[in-house]
């Protein structure tokens, strides 16, 4: 069997919806976390507030914000997987067909950065990515639109040869620069080495992981831990209105490169948005997040 | 503290009313609001203001809020409402003065704050700036009854000037007062401040890599 046209458009097209509507699990857990530790009772409030929006929109099936965000989609390709019909168009049709039927409607957010045309369509839309990863007979479908709030903040900057301290240095400086723009408490992504593009992607690969996880290299772990820790003592606080619940955690990963050394920052709102399937060969779709 | 037990302010406020507030202070608001999200909205608002002329839809004295809008589009007038939430104030940062004045508006709002130069007009004309939750839709729409007027149909929903009847909106918190005071400039002054020691404190936890 194979991993069908028909398969691809629906499961993506899903994806997209259900992560509109609900915060990860691992967020739910967070919140209630932070909750236990914040004293601001405006930051308390705030969180709260933002906890018991997730949950609501949850129940009722209401988007978590009007902000539906560019649709975008990292997908990881087993060498097993076999493939039949023309995958990346399935994604485009199944985006298509899902902006002409959702309920309630998409407002129009996708625009060209050329002439400000909004609609819902667009050059390259949705956005993917695609890597090979292992033996897998499967695609792993990670949907995680992003909206202008938490994506206009993200930053890389060029360093050349430089020391841990400089690299944490301007990761922090650009962590100080958003202040609390980006709808906090947000999953900070941060990639460094490659190239320019590759600590990028790194950067946004690291806000997709769950809580919890750690980077597996302790040295790297350390260094998630500090910086998650610096960033809560600027003090900006859930929506920027103080406290000490600005990120719920900094996710670092890295890659070697040459002595220039790119520091790549992204940063993913509260609402955490993300979905993930894998779709087998067999047909068979297993909901992972 | 639950909603239901919070003060609650009926817009437009009066300049009066504006500057009796405090930043820090959390409130319910009813009565009548104008939002878009639209950057053309406001450039256009700014070209109607510096030429004197009067709005489709009146703001004079009133509250103007950075908040997208989704309803259902009837032929003559806005349906029933979808969905709100705010979108980042900053974006509007040098449109806002112009507006702040020469509309004399007494409220506005949205996400994320304004600068400094925002700051300085609405200290002038009695305006305060209400912090709202963004991605916190889902219960921010249920404070929000009707969209009642729209203008600007040339535009995007989310872009025109959208009139609301607000019930409950909120909570909202001000997070700029009448009398000069930033939440947003006291937390980014004092984080900076803060840089030094932050930068200490990650030095001492750790011995760090060499060159080689």
């Amino acid at each position: 069997m194979a991993i069908t046209y028909d398969l691809v458009k629906e499961v993506t097209a899903n994806l997209y919806d259900w992560s509109l509507r609900r915060i990860p699990e691992s967020s739910k857990a967070e919140f209630r976390k932070a909750l236990a530790t914040e004293t601001e009772p405006q930051a308390r409030q705030t969180l709260a507030f933002m906890l018991d929006s997730a949950e609501r929109a949850e129940t009722t099936g209401k988007f978590l914000c009007s902000d539906a965000g560019v649709p975008s989609y990292s997908i990881k390709i087993g060498s097993g997987a076999r493939m039949e019909g023309d995958i990346r168009q399935a994604i485009v049709d199944g985006f298509a067909e899902l902006t002409r039927t959702i309920q309630p409607p998409l407002l129009r957010f996708v625009t060209n950065p050329l002439t400000n045309e909004r609609s819902f369509h667009g050059k390259d839309m949705p956005l993917v990515s695609w890597d090979l990863v292992g033996e897998g007979d499967y695609l792993d479908i990670t949907c995680a639109p992003k909206a202008l709030g938490g994506g206009r903040w993200a930053a890389v900057e060029i360093l050349v040869s430089p020391s841990l301290d400089e690299i944490e240095r301007c990761i922090l400086e650009i962590v100080l620069r958003a202040g609390g723009q980006h709808c906090p408490p947000v999953v900070i992504g941060v990639g460094v080495g490659g190239t320019f593009d590759h600590a990028a992607k790194l950067s946004k690969d690291a806000t997709l992981r769950p809580f919890g996880e750690r980077n597996p290299e302790p040295m790297v772990a350390d260094m998630e831990e500090r910086l998650t820790r610096a960033v809560n003592q600027m003090g900006f606080g859930p929506m920027g209105v103080g406290g000490a619940t600005t990120t719920f955690g900094v996710h670092i990963e890295y890659a070697s490169g040459h002595g220039f050394t790119p520091v790549a920052v992204s940063f993913n709102c509260w609402i955490n948005r993300r979905t993930r399937a894998r779709i087998y060969n067999s047909g068979v779709v297993e909901r992972i997040e | 503290m639950t909603s239901s037990s919070l003060p609650r302010l009926t817009l437009p406020l009066t300049p009066a009313a504006a500057r009796a507030l405090k930043v820090g202070d959390v409130v319910l608001l009813d009565g009548d609001a104008v939002a878009t999200v639209g950057m053309p909205t406001q450039k256009r608002m700014v070209s109607e203001v510096e030429a004197g002329r009067e709005l489709p839809l009146s703001l004079r004295d009133g509250a103007f809020f950075h908040m997208g809008v989704s309803y259902e589009d009837a032929d003559d007038r806005p349906g029933t409402v979808h969905y709100v939430n705010p979108t980042t104030s900053s974006r509007f940062n040098h449109l806002m003065p112009t507006l702040i004045r020469g509309l004399r508006l007494t409220a506005t709002g949205g996400k994320g704050g304004l600068s400094q130069e925002s700051v300085d007009a609405m200290r002038d004309v009695g305006c305060v700036y209400f912090s709202f939750v963004g991605g916190a839709s889902a219960l921010l729409s249920e404070g929000v009854e009707a969209v009642t007027d729209c203008a600007w149909r040339d535009l995007i929903m989310q872009f025109r000037l959208n009139r609301l009847r607000l019930d409950g909106f909120g909570p909202v918190i001000v997070a700029i007062d009448a009398n000069g005071n930033s939440i947003y400039e006291r937390l980014m002054t004092s984080a900076r401040e803060r840089m030094p020691e932050i930068m200490r404190s990650l030095r001492s936890s750790e011995n760090k890599n060499e060159t080689i």
